[in-house]
């Protein structure tokens, strides 16, 4: 942000008080974009047919008609995303471990688990939903696929971090494997999983939107209804899919970065107090970890 | 209490680093290990822990039990001060009750009474090396090996943790093996210093230092001290030069 290094402090202006002036600024600056943007949007899309630019006011009215079928669709992705999550945290940490303490088993794990990161989950959905009967439990299935291979790479790489003076310090007092996982490589890993978390929960409500649009029905979720609603051309339905999805993803990313930050507060540079926002946050985070794998769609 | 027989030491990819290392530690000693950066003292400290293997030759440890300390604290970032000294205890299964006491007096011990509770990262450097201190002791042990723990730390810190190094070994009678390059640092800590040749490295002279056994500020501006020391710097640089 040039304007703020570019300006003088103004004398008898505390350093503490500049800081809370930033802060705020950061959060507004934001905030009045969008509004203007919307006043645009509405005054630009005043004159035109809503089939083909539906403005803001059209799109809200389109969700206020029914909102309980929002609510329901809302829920489906989100469930399916967050189980998708869960599975991927659960099935990619205990992999890592596996991996971290077994060559072999790395040698065995890590290549097919790099085939199923590159290869476009759009391509495999089919093939799945084909062969899973229950939709929903498809869709979970696509939706962990791409969010697994982040958190099983930055895990695998956080329990090889550990400091290895303190690898000596274990080895020196003879503490068991079960002590060295748990009392350090399992903090030591902490850092790194938790950049591949945040990495996955993005992906996994990317996953999960894409799997219900190759799906196209059974599991009525955000991704179907807007789907549907093109078929009808109802714009302002696609609409209300999109804005409901970007919002959803928005607070996956906030969520994961607030818990994140509660986890390594204290300890981690990435949870240092001058990184304040989750936006902001994750980029400082993705700056740092160079060894993190980058998320790929 | 610690002896060595030829030991030699050879690294697959940077080559031999020991070759025929031979001495003899007596309990109760302070001993310096005096070389030149790359000469193999860390290598030497790490066969003597136990933490690698000899390529050949023979170690006798009288001990097991036996502490570290490395040129960095190496805390555990995310465990307050208690728990980080608490950590040798806890691996031989001693109750975080049972343990305090003897975490309370060893924080005392190292200037550090009303630290319990503080994360590693609000530490001075000087601050962690003392608790890096305190984990060592805590188990009370028969043999302190340390390997340039003050390298890193600025002049006025170093010659308080020297000090206070020199208390505890006083204090707890301990046999104490110290990995150092500044041969003021070896005059003022030791009884006997060993000094190694550049890489592969050997113990060509011991040196035995005729200090009063309690060394206080004072002996820094001992005549006799700076003798040792400059002793002690001509055998390090003369064989650095030949």
């Amino acid at each position: 942000m040039a304007w703020m290094s570019a300006r003088p402090l103004r004398p008898g202006l505390s350093i503490k008080a500049v800081g809370f002036s930033q802060r705020l600024m950061r959060r507004i600056i934001p905030v009045l974009g969008g509004l203007v943007l919307l006043g645009v949007w509405q005054y630009g899309a005043a004159n035109t047919p809503s089939y083909i630019l539906p403005s803001p006011g059209d799109i809200l009215a389109r969700f206020i008609e029914n909102p309980a079928l929002w609510a329901r669709a809302w829920l489906t992705t989100v469930s399916v995303a967050l189980l998708a999550l869960l599975a991927a945290i659960i099935l990619g940490s205990s992999a890592a471990l596996l991996m971290s303490l077994s060559r072999t088993l790395e040698h065995l794990i890590y290549p097919y688990a790099v085939t199923l990161q590159v290869t476009p989950v759009v391509a495999i959905a089919p093939l799945i939903l084909i062969y899973v009967d229950s939709p929903l439990v498809a869709q979970t299935l696509c939706a962990w696929i791409v969010a697994f291979f982040p958190i099983l790479a930055n895990t695998l790489v956080g329990l090889r971090s550990a400091d290895r003076n303190l690898e000596d310090v274990f080895t020196l007092y003879h503490a068991t494997l079960r002590q060295r996982m748990i009392l350090l490589r399992g903090p030591a890993s902490l850092p790194h999983a938790m950049t591949g978390v945040r990495i996955a929960g993005g992906l996994s409500l990317i996953g999960a939107v894409v799997a219900e649009m190759v799906a196209g029905g059974g599991g009525f979720g955000l991704a179907f209804l807007m789907v549907e609603s093109s078929y009808r051309l109802d714009i302002p339905a696609m609409g209300v899919s999109l804005l409901l999805i970007a919002a959803t993803g928005i607070a996956f990313h906030l969520i994961l970065a607030v818990l994140s930050r509660r986890l390594l507060q204290g300890w981690h540079e990435s949870a240092q107090d001058n990184v304040q926002d989750g936006v902001q946050d994750s980029e400082h985070n993705h700056a740092t970890h160079h060894h993190s794998t980058a998320p790929r769609g | 209490m610690l002896s060595c027989e030829t030991l030699t030491h050879r690294y697959p990819h940077t080559g031999q680093a020991l070759r025929d290392v031979s001495f003899r530690i007596q309990a109760g000693e302070f001993v310096c290990l005096l070389g030149q950066s790359g000469c193999g003292k860390s290598t030497l400290l790490r066969l003597l822990a136990g933490l690698e293997r000899p390529t050949t030759g023979q170690i006798d440890r009288r001990t097991e039990n036996i502490a570290m300390v490395f040129q960095s604290p190496s805390l555990m970032p995310w465990a307050d001060v208690f728990d980080n000294v608490y950590l040798p205890l806890r691996l031989a299964g001693q109750s975080r009750s049972q343990a305090r006491p003897v975490i309370d007096e060893m924080l005392a011990a190292v200037r550090l009474p009303d630290s319990h509770h503080s994360k590693p990262a609000q530490l001075s450097g000087g601050m962690s090396m003392r608790v890096a201190l305190a984990r060592a002791l805590v188990t009370r042990p028969t043999l302190l090996l340390m390997d340039e723990p003050f390298a890193h730390m600025d002049e006025i810190t170093r010659l308080s943790l020297q000090t206070l190094v020199h208390d505890l070994w006083r204090a707890q009678n301990f046999t104490a093996l110290m990995v150092t390059h500044s041969p003021f640092e070896a005059g003022f800590l030791s009884t006997r210093t060993l000094v190694m040749t550049p890489k592969p490295g050997t113990i060509y002279r011991a040196q035995t230092i005729d200090l009063p056994a309690e060394r206080t500020d004072q002996v820094r501006h001992d005549p006799a001290y700076g003798k040792i020391c400059s002793q002690l710097l001509e055998l390090v640089a003369y064989r650095a030069d030949s």
